[in-house]
């Protein structure tokens, strides 16, 4: 585990998300002891947490779903490759992560723009949004929404990541490395003024 | 009010995508089935290519020629012909064992495929023009799945 650059706040994973991590290791030990049902397990467990870490780079649903499998298919080839079993959740995120900020550079935004543009749409207008939005979920989704590009992608992979390794999402977000923990808190305490304004909690 | 935890915080930013963003439904099978193919792929036993016939041209520019691969017990003859750009390959398994037989052109999985009949014969008609390998599965799930090395048509 790399040590804490920040010491902000202590780094306890949030303990929904340790379940997926700790299948994510049992499924994988059943493989690789020969059980093909192990591997089903393994993608079935880490391709919904994959989609939500790739989905964060703005790349349009076939452009995610090429990295997703991409990641799958270097899993397999380089499975001696993971020695320690514990570690296979976050290889596989870190090796999605990769090669999506790869794919996003490489890419024209255009296509991602309309998804962006679509999943924004229900936020706006102003004024009758706050009588629309009578529903929690929309107050939640407007919060996180409006968030700015950076805490909306830095709070999603964190979010759905169990351990992000903190080097390569500075370089990621174009930030250095030590002020990741503290843009971390920022953007939580922007969520949570968001959320208290807009009534959500 | 502002009590929110990080773990709150970050459990509502989850939800909040998985709401928002979900998880395409066809994804986790999509992906088991790519995972699966290729771990079997890189597990499968290669049959040996025991004779090669040399290649015959015909009239109209078709050609063919003869492949006999072996494994453990099992015979593959084949015989793969290309007539004005159509390709055509005929299989005959000794001793005749129900099987399904797939093309695996490089690495993606594709849709050509043939059951062995009960004489023991398949065929496969327009594959791509180019190297590919045919993956042979046992119905009797107790014998695992083998392949031919790559050829070329």
């Amino acid at each position: 585990m790399p040590s804490r650059q920040t010491g902000v706040e202590p780094d306890e994973p949030p303990a929904r998300t340790n379940e997926p991590w700790a299948q994510a290791t049992a499924a994988f030990n059943r493989w690789v002891a020969g059980d093909p049902a192990g591997l089903d397990d393994l993608v079935a467990v880490m391709t919904p947490v994959l989609w939500h870490v790739v989905r964060a780079y703005r790349l349009s649903e076939t452009a995610a779903e090429d990295v997703i499998q991409n990641t799958w298919l270097a899993l397999v080839r380089r499975r001696s490759a993971i020695l320690d079993p514990v570690a296979v959740g976050g290889w596989l995120t870190t090796t999605a992560r990769r090669e999506a900020w790869r794919t996003s550079g490489s890419t024209a935004a255009t296509p991602v723009e309309d998804d962006d543009l679509a999943l924004a749409l229900p936020r706006q207008g102003s004024a009758e949004d706050a009588v629309v939005q009578h529903d929690e979920g929309d107050r939640l989704w407007a919060a996180v929404d409006g968030l700015p590009e950076r805490c909306r992608r830095l709070l999603r992979v964190v979010a759905f990541e169990n351990r992000p390794d903190y080097r390569e999402l500075a370089t990621e977000l174009g930030m250095p490395v030590g002020s990741i923990g503290p843009t971390r808190g920022r953007c939580l305490a922007k969520l949570r003024v968001a959320l208290i304004e807009a009534g959500g909690i | 009010m502002s009590e929110l935890s990080r773990d709150a915080l970050l459990e509502i930013v989850r939800d909040v995508w998985e709401r928002h963003d979900p998880v395409p439904e066809h994804l986790v099978a999509a992906m088991q089935a790519a995972a699966a193919l290729a771990d079997s792929d890189l597990d499968l036993e290669l049959m040996e290519l025991v004779e090669r016939s040399t290649e015959l041209v015909g009239a109209r520019g078709s050609t063919s020629y003869t492949l006999r691969f072996v494994h453990g017990d099992t015979d593959l003859l084949l015989r793969i012909a290309v007539d004005n750009g159509r390709s055509r390959v005929d299989g005959w398994i000794v001793p005749p064992e129900p099987m399904t037989i797939r093309a695996l052109p490089g690495e993606r999985p594709d849709t050509h495929e043939a059951v062995v009949s009960e004489s023991g014969r398949f065929a496969l008609t327009d594959l791509p023009i180019g190297v590919l390998r045919l993956r042979l599965e046992p119905h009797d799930t107790a014998r695992p799945a083998f392949a031919t090395p790559a050829f070329e048509i």
